[in-house]
């Protein structure tokens, strides 16, 4: 970036251009692999049960939330086993929820290459939080 | 209707969602939920399990880009980061305790006055408030953890050809606000992009578009924590949230790249607008 080579004395410290790198990539790749699996879950859907997409009445069950869907994690397992359709779309949901996690994962190995300890400390501390919540949440569910 | 047209019309609303999401820094849960409510009279839970996985698809897709651009601080999100989680976690707790109606009326007035306060030039603000700040003993103090925090920084407007250097104030402040802002989105269900744009904006004068970059990844932090849970509860059905998903990861790529030429001014005052329209929304939640 041509903002970090120019000189504004003091005001502008060496930006972590590394770091912004390495968080950038992890989330392209994130979202790459998440679409991946939402359109090819949607194909292998459409092609393994072509009635349930295209009757008239399909759609209401999913509106009216009595539809069935894997939602553990062992349900989802069994299912992408079977190339079940749905099953890959959720896996491609559950990438999706987890990249920013990874994106933040990636910055706290990043800050500490730099020897950037407090900012690594930092998102240490940020990742711990979100995973404490991710367990009050589960164990709540 | 059938199942393949509905995924269509669904991609396509995403798309719209996810341009303005990753384009204010907010989730885009303010099109996706009453659209899917009102226009589809989808059940109100799964609304909002996909309205919780958009913000997730805004934030990813649209960081994609604006980190590596440095766009994003990526040191001040970090930062703000710590005290979002946090007040997340609180309101989740806190959840059940208060009226959620009181909140929700509480809420939407905040916001109207946070929208009549960043239509205010605030330019010269940044060094008078730098200045005034190292008055005191405090202060200074906290601006020394400031310069060991450095996070100062600049980005290239596009719209504007110019390299825009900025000071951030108020970092105390800037935390404490951002707690408050974790703790709405954890007690209402809510992104609160909201109220992190105007928080950076306003209290620590970090210029608009770094602002509504920064609340994007702020927000899928926040995002993920609740999502498991509405997984887990099986609030997450694959073939609304899917096409929905989809839809956003699009629209919020193409938002990310709008957000390099618009003109900041016109940012402003979109923003503004939007969080009128979420402001009446909250408002009609206390009392309907």
């Amino acid at each position: 970036m041509a903002a970090d080579t120019l000189a504004y004395g003091a005001l502008v410290p060496p930006s972590p251009r590394g770091v912004r790198a390495a968080v950038g990539r992890v989330l392209r790749l994130g979202v790459l692999a998440s679409a991946t699996l939402l359109v090819g879950g949607y194909i292998a859907g459409v092609v393994s049960q072509p009635s349930a997409f295209t009757s008239h009445t399909g759609e209401q069950s999913h509106l009216e939330a009595k539809a069935s869907f894997p939602h553990s994690l062992a349900a989802l397992w069994g299912g992408i086993g079977h190339g079940d359709g749905e099953a890959i779309i959720v896996a491609g949901i559950l990438v999706l929820i987890l990249t920013p996690v990874a994106g933040l994962l990636t910055s706290v190995v990043a800050f500490a290459r730099r020897r950037d300890w407090l900012f690594s400390a930092i998102a240490t501390w940020v990742l711990a939080v979100i995973l404490a919540s991710f367990v009050i949440g589960w164990l709540t569910a | 209707m059938n199942l393949i047209e509905l995924s269509l019309v669904l991609l396509g609303t995403s798309v719209v969602a996810g341009v303005l999401g990753s384009l204010l820094g907010l989730g885009g849960g303010f099109v996706i939920v009453p659209v899917l409510t009102l226009a589809f009279h989808l059940d109100i839970r799964l609304a909002i399990g996909t309205s919780i996985v958009a913000v997730a698809a805004t934030s990813s897709a649209g960081e994609a880009k604006n980190v590596g651009e440095g766009m994003t601080n990526l040191r001040v999100a970090t930062f703000l980061a710590m005290a979002t989680t946090i007040g997340a976690v609180t309101g989740a707790l806190l959840s059940g305790v208060l009226d959620a109606r009181v909140l929700f009326a509480l809420f939407g007035v905040v916001l109207a006055i946070s929208g009549a306060q960043m239509l205010r030039s605030h330019a010269p603000r940044a060094a008078v408030v730098r200045t005034s700040q190292t008055i005191t003993a405090v202060s200074r103090r906290w601006d020394r953890l400031g310069d060991r925090l450095a996070l100062d920084s600049a980005y290239y407007d596009e719209a504007e050809q110019v390299h825009v250097p900025y000071v951030v104030a108020n970092k105390g402040l800037g935390l404490g606000l951002m707690y408050l802002a974790g703790t709405v989105s954890g007690l209402l269900g809510i992104g609160s992009g909201v109220l992190k744009v105007p928080a950076m904006d306003i209290a620590m004068h970090i210029p608009m578009k770094v602002s509504t970059a920064t609340s994007n990844l702020l927000i899928g932090l926040t995002a993920a924590a609740s999502a498991v849970v509405y997984f887990a509860r099986g609030d997450i059905d694959p073939l609304i949230a899917g096409p929905v998903a989809l839809g956003v990861l699009v629209g919020a790529t193409q938002g990310s790249k709008l957000l390099k030429s618009i003109r900041a001014d016109r940012l402003r005052v979109l923003f503004v607008a939007v969080l009128m329209v979420v402001a009446v929304q909250m408002v009609w939640k206390a009392v309907a």
